[in-house]
């Protein structure tokens, strides 16, 4: 197999199941890429942008939580939320980075702090792969 | 006996009940349809976290996670009970909350929790246990509500000091058959499984991050599943209801209609001998 298969399932359907050449994934501890042979490996992901190589071409993706695990060239991502560049609302998005921004300024004592700085990478995330 | 005006007022009664049924049968058809293309589309993602979790446990009979670890012994535990949102669906809600009744007596400390409100609605009444519900979700069902739900079940586990929490929910077997299942949701057990990776993986950040998200997944997918197959059976047992009602409606309205038929007669009948009898003494 001179291909890695990457499949993308989310708990609603199947997003994607095709063969790539190289893979760049936003895990916890930094970004890292996934060519052939790589070491079989579980990770958490972060929010951040996964990028598919396949030729010349390369297909990015917002993508918000999940794992990611490595095996005999065969990649499996589970995530509830992935979203590729065009289907992004950029102006939903911009909206909940002001929202969040707000919310954590106005910083009252009851806000969970954690889900809102989620929201906020979320947000950033999706901005910075829409803006382009 | 009753009059020709009043039998055909409850002809035309019946006839709007039987419309209604038959119109609510054929929207529970297509809710139910809709109910068992998610439960496959969320299997492959359910299978998936199973195998991982499955995998993670064999190799590392040293981890105690909270989520994965089985505590013997007495405690408090608590109930999930599923039931529906809406009546009109035969013996469904009944039958689950019966279940339910004889599984506290048996467990003593059995704190309650109800999704659907007519397992609410009898429990509130009937229980001073019930610490937590969630009403009128099954209308517009979405992962990320289910999520919502499971979450804040997962922090109950996590933070009172429960040793199980059970599921008590329908399953959907058939459009006419549906099975209650009494089943441990937390602490986690991994069905068996013949995916188990061999492969020694490596662990980012590491390995009890991995078990909790894993943990976590796991219990959002397992009650969106439950959710849904709950849906479907409720579906299933609306369908049937309603099949029998409608059927019911039209024998009752085959019976009216003869009845109907037979008090015109008679009232015809009786014209002719009115007639007759008056010509026959004008005649004389």
């Amino acid at each position: 197999m001179d291909k890695l298969h990457l499949e993308i399932i989310q708990p609603t359907k199947i997003k994607i199941q095709d063969d790539f050449d190289h893979i760049i994934v936003p895990g916890v501890d930094g970004d890292f890429g996934v060519d052939l042979n790589h070491t079989a490996f579980i990770t958490k992901i972060r929010p951040g942008i996964l990028q598919l190589y396949k030729g010349k071409r390369i297909d990015k993706y917002a993508i918000h939580d999940g794992f990611v695990t490595v095996e005999n060239n065969i990649i499996v991502i589970i995530c509830d939320t992935i979203e590729k560049e065009n289907e992004i609302n950029h102006k939903r998005a911009e909206e909940s980075k002001k929202r969040t921004e707000k919310r954590i300024k106005s910083s009252g004592k009851d806000i969970d702090f954690r889900r809102a700085e989620i929201s906020l990478k979320r947000a950033l995330v999706r901005l910075h792969l829409s803006g382009k | 006996m009753a009059t020709l005006k009043e039998i055909k007022l409850r002809i035309e009664s019946v006839k709007n009940t039987k419309q209604i049924t038959n119109a609510m049968k054929m929207v529970a058809v297509s809710k139910l349809r809709r109910a068992q293309e998610n439960i496959l589309q969320a299997r492959p993602y359910a299978d998936y976290i199973n195998d991982m979790l499955k995998t993670l446990k064999l190799k590392n009979t040293t981890t105690s996670h909270p989520l994965l670890t089985d505590i013997s012994g007495e405690g408090k535990t608590a109930l999930i009970i599923v039931t529906s949102d809406r009546g009109l669906c035969g013996s469904f809600n009944s039958q689950i909350i019966r279940k339910a009744q004889s599984h506290i007596k048996k467990h003593f400390n059995v704190d309650i929790i109800c999704i659907g409100k007519k397992g609410y609605d009898f429990f509130k009444t009937h229980s001073k246990k019930v610490i937590d519900s969630y009403i009128n979700l099954f209308n517009e069902m979405d992962f990320s509500i289910s999520k919502d739900v499971a979450e804040k079940i997962l922090n109950l586990y996590l933070q009172e000091d429960y040793i199980r929490i059970d599921v008590l929910y329908n399953e959907f077997k058939s459009a006419i058959q549906q099975d209650i299942i009494v089943k441990q949701l937390l602490p986690i057990i991994p069905i068996e499984s013949e995916n188990v990776s061999k492969l020694d993986f490596l662990y980012e950040p590491d390995e009890d991050t991995i078990i909790e998200e894993l943990g976590r997944k796991y219990i959002h997918v397992d009650i969106w599943r439950i959710m849904l197959e709950s849906s479907a059976a409720e579906q299933g047992a609306r369908m049937t209801a309603m099949d029998s009602a409608t059927d019911n409606a039209a024998d009752m309205i085959d019976n009216l209609t003869l009845f109907y038929n037979r008090a015109r007669q008679a009232v015809i009948t009786k014209e002719i001998i009115e007639i007759a009898s008056g010509a026959e003494a004008t005649q004389q």
